[in-house]
């Protein structure tokens, strides 16, 4: 691929992005402080695609880009290189996370009972139009229960393999920067399953719901069923110079497990990411749950949806075709003119002579 | 960082440092400055922005993978033969500053009394937030029937 320098473009390049901010208006800490605030599930969908947990930072981008998601999240992707790593935290287990939302849909009584925390699933959706009316719309205030739900929820996939449904996970003894991380590594297939799990982690969040979906739709090999979901928060666990182990503060987590019923036992699909994205997740354990034994080249294996569900590269090679190609193109013209030519030539040389 | 640490009574210190790590950025700030004037000469190690990467454990295979990084302000400060550290999430050097010198003055058995009340009254806070959002989420408890 080739690409030809423009000359004189560097005032209509100047004005161009002076155009782009100019609709913004001025981007104050005011603004970042009520993006934060006003939308917390797209701050979450955006933290989650950059692999970035910071709410500040988050609303910047999205103050930053007039809320463009993709240029948002390769702002953040790009200001955490400029960042060192200091350390890797303790990994998270389901069992410590402090759980804000947990239900199940393949079993109604699970051990610690379902809770529906923040939701709308069961709301009538209605556009509040008595805003633009000059009203305020002020929510309901929630009505505390007596007593508080207890922080930590136990496991429904341990409950299931102690049942005897499925078999019961082997806690992995890799822990810190022996984890293989594909922002160190490059994506190689068959993937490892941390980088599998990883990968889902960070993609982009419409990508993996069209993929996850079409495999729910009967393009897949398994249908799924909710086994767990959970929105929670986990503690960040690190180390102090004295080997004290401690939290340096919590963040929002989203994970969800579906089931497959096929077979004498369940199987298990898992997703898990920063932020609160239920839809991500659901749609994300589906791919898991479906990649083994996916067709070549089918939308539920592994190499075809990882590829295409990384936000910043799929969003980066679209637009990119925007961008000059003129040598190329012509290149092509010139063939197609030599194609053309030749081929006019071998039939007139064809004819018969007079 | 010869002799041995000293801690406050009824608190251990990953207690200690998970309360410092929550506790309200600009009441921490408030409590830790007056403390310097009464510490030996600080010398700091490090102070920065950087990133944390967290693991998860996936509960259908047990494998160990990341979930993304975090952002965390970090803190190193030596004096008197201690060192304190801090490390808070968010982009706020002077909060982790203030955690490490309060971690600091405990090290070395300065104003305990200060240090074990604020401990005391941030630690009390961040239950009383805990358990009114607990008692929020116990209100949405269901309890599903099949018909």
């Amino acid at each position: 691929m080739a690409y030809v320098a423009t000359r004189g473009g560097e005032r209509a390049i100047e004005q161009s992005q002076r155009l782009f901010k100019a609709e913004l208006g001025d981007i104050t800490p005011e603004r970042v402080a009520e993006i934060r605030s006003a939308m917390p599930y797209l701050i979450d969908r955006v933290m989650g695609e950059a692999s970035l947990y910071d709410e500040d930072l988050a609303a910047l981008a999205l103050a930053q880009t007039g809320g463009e998601l993709y240029e948002a999240v390769l702002l953040l992707r790009a200001w955490r290189t400029t960042q060192p790593r200091i350390a890797v935290a303790e990994p998270v287990t389901q069992d410590a996370l402090f759980t804000h939302r947990r239900i199940s849909a393949a079993f109604k009584d699970i051990p610690g009972g379902q809770v529906l925390g923040p939701t709308l699933d069961y709301a009538h959706r209605i556009l509040a139009t008595e805003v633009l009316d000059g009203q305020t719309h002020r929510p309901e205030p929630v009505e505390p229960a007596a007593k508080p739900a207890p922080a930590n929820q136990p496991s429904v996939a341990a409950w299931q393999a102690e049942n005897g449904l499925l078999r019961a996970a082997v806690p992995d003894t890799q822990t810190g920067n022996d984890i293989p991380d594909v922002t160190r590594e490059p994506l190689l297939f068959p993937a490892k399953r941390a980088h599998t799990l990883q990968s889902l982690a960070r993609a982009e969040t419409g990508g993996v719901l069209a993929l996850g979906y079409a495999a729910q739709r009967g393009y897949g090999q398994a249908h799924p069923t909710v086994n767990e979901l959970r929105l929670a928060e986990a503690e960040v666990v690190v180390t102090h110079p004295r080997g004290t182990q401690f939290s340096a503060g919590r963040v929002k987590v989203s994970q969800a497990e579906v089931v497959s019923k096929k077979g004498e036992q369940l199987e298990l699909g898992f997703s898990a990411t920063l932020g609160w994205n239920e839809v991500k997740v659901i749609a994300a354990a589906t791919l898991d749950l479906n990649s083994k034994s996916a067709p070549k080249g089918s939308a539920t294996e592994e190499e075809f949806f990882l590829y295409h569900t990384e936000g910043v590269e799929s969003s980066g090679f679209c637009i990119h075709f925007k961008l000059p190609h003129y040598v190329t193109f012509q290149s092509s013209l010139y063939a197609m003119r030599d194609a053309k030519a030749k081929k006019a030539a071998k039939e007139k040389s064809a004819e018969p002579a007079e | 960082m010869t002799d041995m640490a000293q801690g406050l009574p009824g608190w251990t210190h990953e207690a200690q440092l998970s309360v410092l790590a929550r506790a309200d950025d600009m009441a921490l700030k408030a409590f830790a400055e007056p403390l310097i004037a009464d510490l030996p000469d600080i010398e700091v190690i490090e102070n920065r922005t950087g990133l944390v990467m967290l693991p998860m454990r996936d509960t259908a295979q047990g494998t160990h993978f990341h979930l993304g990084e975090v952002l965390v302000s970090e803190a190193r400060i030596g004096a008197g033969g201690q060192e304190g550290y801090g490390m808070r999430r968010g982009r706020d050097l002077e909060a982790a500053m203030a955690m490490a010198i309060v971690d600091l003055a405990v090290a070395l058995g300065h104003a305990q009394v200060e240090c074990l009340s604020f401990l005391e009254a941030a630690s009390k806070a961040q239950k009383t937030t805990d358990i009114e959002t607990l008692r929020r989420v116990e209100a949405t408890r269901v309890d599903m029937e099949t018909f």
